[in-house]
């Protein structure tokens, strides 16, 4: 469907200054019910450009002309980009993250930053910083999109302009809004797209990656934005395989079936349904291979939160007031005036996770908890790369269940919820990447199917996801 | 693993986080319940495996020593309220 | 750790590296208007990253191979979390789990052997004016290199920190590692006493090897004087004294974890060994070379080794003039003009040219060692040709028997005490004649004919 577009508003055949004076006024018409957006940026006044490049003959970029929105932690030169917090109220970069940066070369217009848990904390967009109203389900404004990307899942499936979203994983928060929402939500291999720009949550567990309505165009997205940067260290130097138009060819192809994800604790129906998928890639030629990942299953969630949390600790104490963000009259001593500002600005949230991972980190217990985490994730990385030498892919649910009320997730204690993402953190610790799909209703609530592969082999799962269409 | 207000107040100041005393309250508790899902990892034998910091292999990336594109002072300023002349202002660390 | 001398030191040295560009961004380490060498990086702006500057790693490693170190084969990094106006992150990037050299030393001049423990690399914090009610933050300096020096608590007097400091001074000019005009080169001590049972003060923020004597000294008394706890202090240069900061208990918890924004960086041998080939003949080898191959005095080589300038000053010198003589004379009188000067050589006049020239006339005899005292003294402050400065004065050595004849006999005639005492037996008094004869002739007599002549009048 973009690809169409693109080669339309190429040649001239699309109004651009329309398209975006539209695409302007639907969002926030959107805005104003379901709160996906954060700031806004310019579309019009580049629409306005590429329209002059098109009528010049000088149209070019795989994105022309597409309304591409950000996820609020990913940083738009001159646009307000907070990761959803208060303490960065007001922070305008002076620089556009190498993704943003790359759809601009695309020609891609910038739409707007998207609504996020504070810097990526949760999984259902409720932990959204002081001030920042929650967005709501697209399906059903009682529920939640998701998180920590529920803006940008929540606008993908209401948007009716040719539009994709940038998001954000770190735990999950691309696979599990999608899921939500009903969407197609893609996370590269960690190092596969450059974090030069992303607002840091764990620096060894974020990814940038994307949504869209269907598969092949958050494919393209994904191709587009991946890739070497040398302005960020951990960025992987090995080339872009093709990821737009993979040929959904399954034959022969080894499904893992994860039996850890099918067990009694999840929803019946979402067992139900993800089975039903797989046993139709069997029908047309996938081989079904049961496995057990023990480590992963059981202790991925710890080892991650452990090490998220310890990685987060140290990157939010910048937010003290200074240099750039929200800020107070300064008074006091410097340990006061710091104290003052976090504590007013920063949600309850954020508090947790920096106090556990300030802990988890500290002289007495170091070696109990973060060096303990970071071992065994070597461990859960073995046990991944072992099952991938007979599987091709693995199968799960993304969610262990649908969309639930805010009512519902009131009643969680703070441990319940990070035990939401059983199912999307173990592949998000080790580092692989892993599609969301639309697979399925529940109550007319989507469910999302997970596809996982090894490490840089988002081929092998875009050719799966390709083949349940 | 226990954890008691103590130990939540002097992880606070540590992090620079000012609590009311029913929130220290709240958070201990908190804390002593996830913390205890954490301790879980201590069922991994773990013996002689090295820790994963990055969960693929990353090495040896560098830059030459060769200058680049600097921020103006004004463009650096401009981002806060709190600047006097060509400097920053903060507040006082004596 | 088991002590029994009085005093224990320990030294923990702060060097700044000079790199063309800070340690994680490409911004310039030379700025001098504030805040014009910052960009996002060293800011620490949210979605800003690090990129290692390799000629950092390049330079930190030379000196740690300078000081003896092995170099780890894996060197990460981690973040250091407390919190401070002057550090962009609240963190510091730096190395704690494993650093890149150690296991070094430095040998003082009594053959007393300070262990380095580690030498690693780290981020330099940005630069804070205090004043009343707040203060004005500089980030210029935020990012920039800094190479940390861990020394064994080996010192045991204020004299030997400042030896070893001097020393390692002196290695990192011959490195050209560090900016010996504006380069920062800062100290903090770790000091205990026996009679406080060894109760260790951090002492911090001495800057420069005068200085740390100095505050050492200080610190030593008041450990005496006073009650001694557990305690970080600061010394202030200007008042001479040092100052509570914080006590050891209230310490920050620094939470280290690995810097997950930086890569492992794995140091092949071959790295190594390059760098360890582009340190230059440090003072020790120098001066032995200059010993064994040039037969130079051992004192003078020391000496002339240990001022990078001089040493180069010198071995241009001994290319054209002879060497034992050329060490004595750079030893005797050009260091001596530059240590009472209290001057570095190039804020002198001084040239290999002049005074290989000068030497010459010496060496030649067409001048006394008197007069050629007289003209490298004027060399400090002026460049002229020797040759051309001795005719134009007259300062040509006097060794025609005849002329100098006259100056014999007038001194004998003048001084009949002296005389009389050299009749007696008195050496001195010869030496005295002398001394009358070559103030006579201007110092242009050979003191060595003088000698003979007067010996043979006063027959």
């Amino acid at each position: 469907m973009i690809k169409q577009y693109v080669e339309s508003a190429k040649k001239g055949a699309v109004d651009l200054l329309e398209q975006a004076h539209k695409a302007l006024e639907e969002t926030q018409k959107i805005n104003k019910e379901y709160r996906y957006s954060a700031a806004f940026a310019d579309p019009v006044a580049q629409a306005e450009k590429l329209q002059q490049q098109a009528k010049d003959g000088k149209a070019k970029g795989r994105l022309f002309g597409v309304f591409v929105s950000v996820k609020d932690n990913i940083c738009v030169k001159g646009i307000e980009s907070t990761a959803s917090s208060a303490i960065l109220k007001g922070y305008k970069p002076v620089f556009n993250a190498t993704a943003v940066q790359k759809c601009i070369d695309e020609g891609a217009i910038i739409l707007c930053k998207t609504v996020q848990d504070e810097f990526g904390f949760g999984g259902f967009s409720v932990n959204t910083g002081k001030g920042i109203e929650k967005p709501l389900n697209p399906i059903d404004r009682k529920r939640t999109c998701g998180g920590s990307s529920g803006g940008a899942a929540g606008l993908t499936k209401k948007a009716t302009f040719p539009h994709l979203a940038l998001a954000e994983s770190t735990g999950g928060s691309i696979a599990n809004p999608a899921s939500f929402c009903g969407v197609a939500g893609l996370t590269p291999t960690y190092s596969r797209v450059s974090r030069y720009g992303l607002i840091d949550y764990a620096n060894s567990l974020d990814k940038i990656g994307t949504m869209a309505l269907n598969v092949n165009d958050a494919a393209l997205l994904l191709e587009i934005i991946s890739g070497h940067d040398p302005k960020d260290s951990t960025c992987s130097q090995l080339p872009v395989p093709s990821m737009a138009d993979v040929p959904g060819v399954i034959s022969g192809l080894r499904i893992g079936i994860v039996k850890e994800a099918f067990n009694e604790q999840m929803d019946n129906n979402v067992r139900k349904t993800i089975l039903e998928a797989v046993y139709k890639l069997e029908q047309i030629g996938a081989r079904r291979i049961e496995l057990s990942l023990p480590l992963s299953m059981n202790y991925g969630l710890s080892s991650y939160y452990t090490l998220a949390m310890t990685e987060a600790s140290t990157n939010l104490a910048k937010y003290c007031g200074l240099r750039y963000g929200a800020s107070e009259q300064l008074s006091g001593t410097y340990n006061e005036y710091f104290s003052r500002v976090r504590t007013s600005q920063l949600g309850d949230e954020a508090k947790r996770r920096i106090l556990l991972g300030t802990f988890a980190r500290m002289a007495g217990h170091r070696d109990a908890f973060y060096t303990k985490a970071a071992q065994v994730r070597t461990k859960i990385i073995q046990e991944y790369h072992m099952a991938f030498k007979n599987v091709d892919v693995l199968i799960t649910p993304t969610m262990p269940l649908v969309a639930p009320t805010f009512e519902e997730l009131k009643q969680l204690t703070p441990l319940q919820h990070y035990m939401m993402d059983i199912l999307t953190v173990p592949a998000n610790l080790a580092g692989l990447p892993h599609i969301s799909l639309p697979c399925g209703e529940s109550n007319k609530l989507p469910i999302g199917i997970m596809i996982t592969a090894n490490h840089f082999q988002e081929q092998k799962m875009l050719q799966v996801s390709n083949a349940l269409h | 693993m226990d954890i008691t207000p103590e130990i939540v107040k002097k992880v606070a100041e540590n992090a620079r986080l000012k609590l009311k005393e029913e929130e220290i309250k709240k958070f201990a508790q908190e804390m002593k319940d996830i913390l205890s899902n954490f301790e879980k990892l201590n069922e991994v034998d773990t013996k002689d495996v090295p820790p994963s910091f990055h969960p693929v292999p990353i090495k040896n990336t560098s830059r030459p020593d060769e200058k680049g594109e600097c921020l103006t002072t004004q463009e650096a300023l401009s981002l806060s309220p709190h600047t006097s002349g060509n400097y920053f202002k903060g507040p006082k660390t004596l | 750790m088991h002590f029994t001398e009085n005093v224990i030191i320990g030294l923990e040295i702060h060097v700044q590296l000079n790199t063309q560009t800070k340690l994680f961004c490409s911004c310039p380490t030379n700025a001098s208007e504030p805040n014009t060498a910052i960009c996002p990086t060293c800011l620490g702006h949210p979605g800003s990253k690090p990129v290692l500057n390799e000629k950092a790693l390049e330079f930190a490693a030379k000196l740690a191979l300078a000081l003896g170190c092995t170099i780890a084969p894996t060197v990460t990094f981690s973040r250091k979390t407390y919190f401070y106006p002057d550090l962009p992150k609240n963190f510091q990037t730096t190395q704690y789990e494993v650093p890149l050299g150690s296991n070094g030393a430095i040998v003082l001049d009594n053959g007393k052997v300070i262990h380095i423990q580690r030498v690693h690399v780290e981020e330099d914090p940005g630069a804070l004016i205090h004043e009343a009610a707040s203060v004005l933050i500089d980030y210029n300096r935020s990012g920039i290199p800094l190479c940390e020096i861990v020394t064994a608590p080996d010192m045991n007097s204020p004299a030997e920190a400042r030896e070893f400091l001097k020393k390692l001074l002196n290695i990192l000019g011959y490195l050209g590692v560090y900016d010996v005009n504006n380069g920062v080169v800062k100290a903090d001590a770790n000091i205990s006493i026996k009679e406080r049972n060894y109760t260790r003060v951090e002492l911090k923020n001495i800057t420069g090897f005068k200085e740390i004597e100095r505050a050492l000294q200080y610190e030593i008394e008041r450990q005496k004087q006073n009650e001694v706890k557990l305690e970080t202090r600061g010394w202030n240069a200007e008042k001479g004294v040092s100052i509570f900061m914080r006590s050891k208990e209230t310490e920050e918890d620094y939470g280290y974890i690995v810097e997950p924004d930086l890569p492992v960086f794995e140091i092949s041998s071959e790295w190594v060994r390059s760098v360890q080939q582009s340190i230059p003949e440090l003072a020790e080898q120098r001066a032995a070379r200059w010993i064994k191959d040039l037969s130079v005095d051992k004192d003078d080589a020391r000496i002339i080794a240990a001022n990078l300038d001089v040493a180069v000053l010198f071995e241009t010198i001994a290319k054209q003039c002879e060497p034992i003589f050329s060490a004595r004379w750079v030893r005797r009188e050009v260091l001596r003009i530059l240590n009472d000067e209290r001057k570095e050589l190039k804020e002198t006049a001084f040239e290999s040219s002049s005074l290989i020239k000068l030497f010459k006339l010496i060496l030649e005899k067409k001048i006394t060692d008197r007069i050629g005292q007289r003209i490298i003294e004027q060399l400090a402050t002026k460049k002229f040709l020797p040759a051309a400065y001795v005719k134009e004065n007259n300062l040509a050595m006097v060794a025609d028997e005849g002329a100098l004849k006259n100056a014999c006999k007038n001194a004998i005639k003048n001084n009949p005490k002296a005389v009389e005492d050299y009749k007696k037996g008195e050496e001195k008094s010869l030496m005295f004649l002398i001394g009358q004869v070559m103030r006579a002739t201007k110092g242009t007599a050979a003191p060595n004919v003088v000698k003979e002549l007067l010996k043979g009048l006063l027959k």
